[in-house]
């Protein structure tokens, strides 16, 4: 698979990746990694941070829309 | 990691005061608009003057719907207890840790103090001396040991809700808060004019603290059947559930 972004832009680059909100193919470059806390538990006892967070693969396109930036 | 015991100790305050402040004060109300029509017998206080058991049941709603807000909104923060006999009752089982039991139960007692003071200032005097800031306490007939019991059989029946609606991982998630809250509406509405169905130490404690403070009515002589009974019941729930439905 080719990243999408480099496609629009007329170079040809090996997709790395895979935006989990559309699909999309990126190569690194165009890769967004966005770190998401897990909280676990709830009521009645108070819900605890995983320690370890979830990776998120976005691309821009989708990252701006989640996040506004 | 959870959120700090700070922010948590905050928490039940607040959540305490929601109930307090809307449960105790729908009582206050109810009282207020009962003044004048008369006492049918020496068991109608004026708790139902005026819709009989409806009014029991609105007392019950305005508690119950306080308390499902207060966990929709707490309940991810604190665990949303509001109220010593469920912190007791999960330490006891071996699901909160001790070192935290005691500044929770400073934070219930706190917002309840708070709630009772704040909405006697805010309504004026009647509301301590015709509503008594919905303090409880047994009702004509029925004897101190009585209302220990009852106090304990309906706690039980709260804490085992809790037990099986939100602590046990199988249950439906997202329902444990409204469950908990009609569940405590129909306590109240069955055993309100026995004992005012208090359920929780610390609802009692903040009327028995304001009417103390601003009218001298001493009120504490009842609150061992408030602190007894609920602590026993919700600890009994705990465990049955315990040994009934987890495991094999």
């Amino acid at each position: 698979m080719k990243c999408y972004y480099c496609a629009l832009e007329g170079k040809e680059s090996e997709a790395v990746a895979i935006c989990i909100v559309c699909g999309m193919g990126l190569c690194m470059e165009h890769t967004i990694r966005k770190d998401v806390d897990v909280w676990e538990g709830g009521y009645p006892l108070p819900s605890r941070r995983v320690k370890a967070p979830l990776p998120r693969i976005l691309c821009p396109e989708c990252y701006a829309a989640l996040y506004g930036k | 990691m959870t959120v700090s015991l700070g922010k948590r100790f905050v928490a039940e305050a607040v959540g305490t005061f929601i109930l307090v402040f809307f449960g105790a004060g729908a009582a206050v109300v109810t009282l207020m608009l009962a003044v004048g029509t008369g006492q049918a017998t020496p068991f109608n206080i004026g708790i139902g003057a005026l819709g009989g058991l409806g009014d029991w049941l609105a007392i019950g709603l305005a508690f119950g719907i306080a308390i499902a807000g207060a966990i929709y909104t707490f309940g991810r923060v604190s665990g949303c207890h509001i109220n010593p006999a469920v912190t007791i009752a999960l330490f006891a089982t071996g699901r909160f840790p001790g070192r935290d039991v005691g500044p929770y139960i400073a934070a219930q007692l706190l917002g309840a103090a708070a709630a009772s003071l704040l909405f006697a200032w805010a309504i004026g005097p009647d509301a301590v001396t015709i509503g008594g800031l919905g303090a409880t306490a047994p009702f004509h007939g029925i004897g101190y040991l009585q209302a220990i019991a009852i106090e304990a059989i309906g706690t039980f029946l709260l804490m085992l809700v809790i037990m099986g609606a939100a602590v046990d991982e199988r249950a439906t998630p997202g329902f444990a808060g409204l469950v908990v809250g009609l569940v405590v509406a129909g306590i109240i509405t069955t055993t309100g004019n026995l004992t005012g169905a208090s359920l929780n130490p610390a609802r009692t404690f903040g009327p028995y603290l304001g009417d103390w403070l601003l009218a001298g009515q001493n009120l504490w002589e009842f609150f061992p059947i408030y602190i007894v009974g609920p602590i026993i019941g919700a600890v009994a729930a705990a465990i049955l559930y315990d040994n009934l439905c987890c495991g094999d």
